[in-house]
């Protein structure tokens, strides 16, 4: 096939959002790789140049994708960021895992409303940020992680978060987080995904 | 101006640094804006010549300029990487998805289109589809259509829109979605073929598209275009 590797490379990553690949894969070096902590794979992400990107769209007076809910959206991402970002004076990827009540004890803070409707919302929430890339959740071992996509932040972007990440509460229970396990993940306010409409 | 981005310095290091900040700005306004832009908002577009480098940095990503209506402009997959893609990575959307988007270009395009009332090469539509007509026609559990719109709304392929005057309201009514637009001018026209395929496979204008096309590309798949990359911020 004709196509130039590089087109080809940089289609696939925004066609698909990251792409995970083996860690030996030969890529063009215009996508940005971010290995996994236990070396099982390497992430390639598409970032172009801060004025290219969607940060621009705000300067120009464009609007930006749509995104469902995004007051819940982006209070759950900021709830991970503050259980996942370990050191906040460090880079945000790759960050350490943190068990999904963790994270739901932060998000509460910024979105109680009655159970039923919180669990719904949050689950909701994490599910549309796993779908783009934003955070990596595991629904089974009930643990979430920040995803490949939070790389592309700017050096801006993460001054603004780490005032962000000052001003929030810590997780219940936040001894646990980065240390969390499956057994230890399985704690309490996990919504039952059955209960969630998509 | 060198070392922003091995991508970008092929193309915008050989422009002085006003015009490589305007290339630039349309880059990012046409690839993340979530409609075409007015060519008269920047001069990256109204110009002829940083509209070429425009056009040969998105190449060299895969992508290029597409204008789905007269000085507007956004940009969408080139029509060689699209197929590679497709034959690489398959088809993103699950087959339901597939179809309830179908049942929507069908209601809100083909439909108007084929009464004469859409005459423009395109898949922007104001003639809604109300969910329950996608309910009632798409022989679908209900759960599974509301699952599909959802991904389809967050991929950019149909929108909601409220229904207006219509009392209590049925669960909205949908439009095509602002990715259709990305279309490059062959993938528009194979997913009009492919419509007329599905919906009207006896026809003699379905006899003209089999016979336009060659014999191993006939297929009944529905074409559908790739998604981009949902973006949560």
């Amino acid at each position: 096939m004709s196509v130039d590797p590089t087109a080809l490379w940089w289609a696939r990553a925004r066609a698909g959002g990251p792409l995970r690949v083996p860690a030996g894969t030969v890529a063009p070096d215009v996508l940005l790789r971010l290995g996994e902590p236990d070396a099982s794979g390497v992430w390639l992400v598409a970032v172009p140049p801060e004025q290219g990107g969607s940060g621009a769209l705000t300067e120009l007076g464009l609007a930006g994708p749509l995104v469902e809910q995004p007051n819940d959206t982006a209070r759950l991402l900021a709830a991970v960021l503050r259980c996942c970002w370990r050191d906040p004076t460090g880079p945000v990827w790759p960050g350490v895992p943190a068990p999904w009540s963790a994270v739901t004890s932060v998000f509460r803070h910024y979105a109680d409303r009655d159970e039923g409707a919180f669990r719904r919302a949050a689950v909701a929430a994490v599910r549309r940020l796993h779908g783009a890339g934003w955070v990596s959740w595991d629904e089974r071992a009930r643990l979430v992680r920040v995803g490949p996509r939070v790389a592309s932040w700017s050096a801006a972007d993460l001054t603004v978060l780490r005032e962000m990440y000052r001003q929030m509460p810590a997780a219940v229970g936040e001894a646990a987080v980065g240390e969390a396990s499956v057994s230890g993940a399985a704690g309490n306010g996990v919504p039952d995904p059955a209960e969630v409409g998509a | 101006m060198s070392g922003i981005h091995p991508a970008f310095d092929r193309v915008l290091g050989e422009l002085p640094d006003r015009h490589r900040d305007e290339v630039l700005a349309a880059f990012a306004a046409v690839e993340h804006a979530a409609h075409p832009v007015p060519e008269s908002t920047l001069l990256a577009l109204r110009d002829a010549t940083l509209r070429a480098a425009l056009q040969r940095l998105l190449a060299g990503l895969g992508r290029t300029l597409v204008q789905p209506a007269p000085q507007e402009w956004t940009s969408g997959y080139r029509d060689d990487v699209a197929a590679e893609l497709l034959r690489c990575d398959g088809q993103r959307l699950p087959v339901v998805d597939r179809a309830v988007l179908v049942l929507v270009l069908v209601h809100s395009v083909a439909i108007p289109r084929s009464q004469g009332a859409l005459d423009r090469d395109s898949w922007a539509s104001v003639h809604a589809t109300p969910l329950e007509e996608l309910q009632r026609y798409s022989q679908l559990p209900r759960t599974e259509v509301r699952a599909a719109l959802a991904r389809l709304r967050a991929a950019g392929l149909v929108q909601l829109v409220p229904e207006r005057g219509r009392g209590s309201g049925q669960g909205g009514a949908y439009l095509p979605g602002p990715q259709l637009q990305r279309l490059t001018p062959a993938a528009r026209r194979r997913l009009q073929e492919e419509l007329v395929l599905a919906a009207a496979p006896d026809t003699p204008l379905a006899a003209a598209v089999r016979a336009r096309r060659p014999k191993h590309t006939d297929t009944p798949h529905t074409d559908t275009p790739h998604t981009e990359g949902t973006s949560a911020s």
